[in-house]
């Protein structure tokens, strides 16, 4: 497809205007909660501190984190070699005032590369514009989403406040730091510098076309390298992308949807299809000084919808409605060749996990939100669909990267048994048996999301990051993936504890 | 007298009134500070209060050749009032601003007051500036927003 037909497939857009007065960040990022006392936010936070040192994972965090080797406990796997990067928000606070949602702080890099069976870590704030003038200037100087200043600079495009803190994932020779609503932003893997935004497509007939566009930070990658990905516009349109594995485009197009819930986080492919899973969500903005995250709304009437679409042309090709729920994230899709779709979801009944992650900026714990469960959708030919909620709590759902898209025999995640402030166990899930082993860490780790690695031989590997909150140190663990109950084979110790992040990647050395 | 062309003939004619109403004229000094390139040409609109510019009526309008950091624009106006003004920089000269598939430019562009969009559009209370009565040159700044 080339950029005329592209461009094409935007005339309805074109007319909403194409000048800054018209400019669609007007609907993307226009409104803004009440002034805010982001002041009284600090302090409700330090009080509760005081009291609920679970709420360590949530502090802010002063400055970069100087590599060093970590104390290894047990035998680290010398076959394991590579670099394991997780991405987060990690500056919550800066001038006494802190962010009212925990989606707002800038992205810290934290890198643990590994060798020989030794480990080590840095850890580095993605230095975006937005996060060295705020740093020179010693207070923030831009509103977020959620958190608006009295006297904000003016924020014109996402990109102005993109604090890069979702996810990271290699291409090419680069890492691309990425957050939902902007461009990919570019790291150097030697010096974890901050080089600038990717403008996908920027030196290929697209030009500036794609400049700014959002580039979702959930990437699906499949085994050949080509990299698949979407970006909402808040209006409905959503952006689809087929990137060859150098990141440079293979073709892009823009859809156009009802979608009014102003935030989609996640998607899925198959060999075939992408599936656009349209959670029960609107935003209910009506005013300038509505928050972003605090307008939207679960809406129950809403089915949640799944859009198939075409990988060849990124045609819709079917639509399925399942009932009303949310889901941050999914960990894989696949199909049948007689084209019944199945996937897995951490599906909520509800909308309070995103609101419990703002009052959790202000000192309150998590337990009054509901959790995910792991639920298992098949989709079928006739348009019908059948779901098997497996009743087990569910979060950052991962599967081995070389199934992605193919028919995966276990799903990962980690999942909240008695924790109240963040998940407390790592679960492995069997789909031929529908069979779980679980691995609870105890009630004083707050665990991060754990990746699955394929070793040599039969030998898999699931490798993630947990805090211990009465040490107040975070440890990075490794299990054998096939026998999570035994407890982790190794642990590398960090003599400190970093801020509790959202995904990260492996990179084989 | 109201021009809504926009072009250098328009340009040349203001240049003129410059010299024919010196008295009665008042300079409207437009310094655009910032600009990235050389590449391509600036172009201004200057509206006169805000029905003016809601209906993107310019009373004038300019345009120049880029010069990598800084630009003035001169304009005549007769009448005192409130007046707004805004550009782009129209960097690969196709005489048009540029703009994403989500429509965000992706071009330089700017206001009077060196206003900038804050999560939406800048309003005509951010943009507009007064033309005194009796005063003789009104200056007015702004940086290109990239
Ligand atoms: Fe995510």
């Amino acid at each position: 497809m080339d950029r005329r037909q592209v461009l094409k497939s935007l005339s309805a857009m074109t007319v909403l205007g194409m000048t800054p007065e018209a400019n669609l960040l007007a609907k993307s990022l226009s409104n803004t909660t009440k002034y805010s006392d982001l002041t009284q936010v600090q302090q409700n936070f330090a009080s509760a501190l005081a009291n609920e040192p679970a709420l360590l994972g949530f502090t802010d965090v002063k400055s970069d984190f100087k590599p060093q080797e970590l104390t290894i406990e047990g035998r680290w796997p010398k076959e394991l070699t590579g670099a394991f990067y997780r991405n987060g928000p990690a500056k919550h606070e800066r001038g006494g005032q802190r962010y009212k949602h925990l989606f707002e702080g800038d992205g810290m890099l934290q890198e643990f590369t590994m060798a020989d069976g030794k480990v080590r870590h840095r850890g580095r704030f993605i230095q975006t514009p937005k996060f060295t003038q705020e740093h020179q200037a010693g207070k923030f100087l831009y509103s977020g989403p959620d958190s608006r200043l009295e006297n904000s600079l003016g924020v014109a495009s996402p990109n102005d406040i993109n604090v890069a803190n979702t996810n990271i994932i290699p291409v090419s020779e680069k890492l691309w730091a990425l957050w939902e609503a902007g461009s990919p932003a570019l790291v150097n893997k030697k010096s974890l510098d901050f080089e600038g935004y990717e403008v996908i497509g920027g030196t290929q007939s697209y030009g500036q076309s794609l400049k700014g566009v959002p580039f979702s930070a959930h990437p699906k990658i499949e085994a050949n390298g080509d990299i698949w990905n979407f970006g909402l516009n808040p209006t409905g349109h959503i952006v689809l992308y087929h990137l060859g594995a150098n990141g440079k485009v293979k073709k892009v197009k823009v859809i156009a949807t009802q979608y009014q819930g102003a935030m989609l986080h996640d998607f899925l492919i198959t060999d075939k299809n992408l599936l656009i899973i349209l959670p029960s969500i609107k935003s209910k903005r009506s005013h300038k000084n509505d928050g972003f995250f605090s307008s939207i709304e679960f809406s129950k009437q809403l089915p949640m919808q799944v859009l198939l679409i075409n990988k060849e042309d990124f045609s819709i090709t079917k639509q399925y409605e399942l009932p009303a729920g949310f889901a941050f994230h999914y960990g894989n899709a696949w199909e049948d060749k007689d084209g019944t779709v199945h996937f897995d979801a951490s599906l909520y009944p509800d909308l309070s996990v995103l609101t419990a992650l703002s009052d959790v900026m202000q000192g309150h714990d998590l337990q009054g939100a509901t959790d995910a469960q792991n639920v298992l959708v098949t989709l079928h030919k006739n348009g019908s669909h059948s779901m098997l909620n497996t009743m087990v709590n569910s979060e950052f759902p991962r599967v081995f990267s070389q199934v992605t898209g193919l028919k995966n025999q276990t799903l990962f995640h980690v999942s909240n048994e008695t924790g109240k402030m963040w998940s407390d166990r790592v679960s492995r899930f069997d789909l031929s048996s529908q069979s779980y082993q679980h691995y609870h860490f105890g009630d004083e780790y707050l665990v991060e999301e754990h990746i699955p690695i394929k070793g040599t031989g039969k030998q898999n590997y699931l490798l993630g990051t947990a805090l211990n909150v009465p040490t107040k140190r975070t440890c990075l663990n490794v299990f054998n993936a096939d026998a999570l109950t035994d407890g982790p084979m190794a642990r590398a110790w960090l003599p400190y504890h970093i801020p509790l992040g959202f995904h990260g990647n492996f990179v084989k050395g | 007298m109201k021009k809504r062309t926009f072009n250098l003939v328009a340009l040349a004619m203001v240049m003129g009134n410059l010299h024919s109403f010196a008295s009665e004229a008042k300079d409207i000094e437009f310094q655009i500070q910032g600009i990235n390139s050389n590449k391509g040409k600036l172009y201004v609109q200057l509206f006169k209060g805000q029905e003016g510019y809601k209906n993107g009526q310019a009373v004038n309008a300019s345009i120049v050749n880029a010069q990598k950091g800084e630009a003035k624009i001169m304009f005549s106006v007769i009448e005192a009032g409130e007046y707004a003004i805004r550009f782009f920089h129209d960097e690969n000269d196709n005489g048009k601003l540029e703009t994403n598939m989500f429509g965000m430019p992706t071009e330089g562009y700017g206001y009077s007051n060196s206003a900038k969009p804050n999560f939406g559009p800048a309003t005509y209370q951010q943009i507009k500036f007064n033309v005194p009565t009796g005063a003789q040159k009104v200056v007015n700044k702004t940086q290109v927003i990239y």
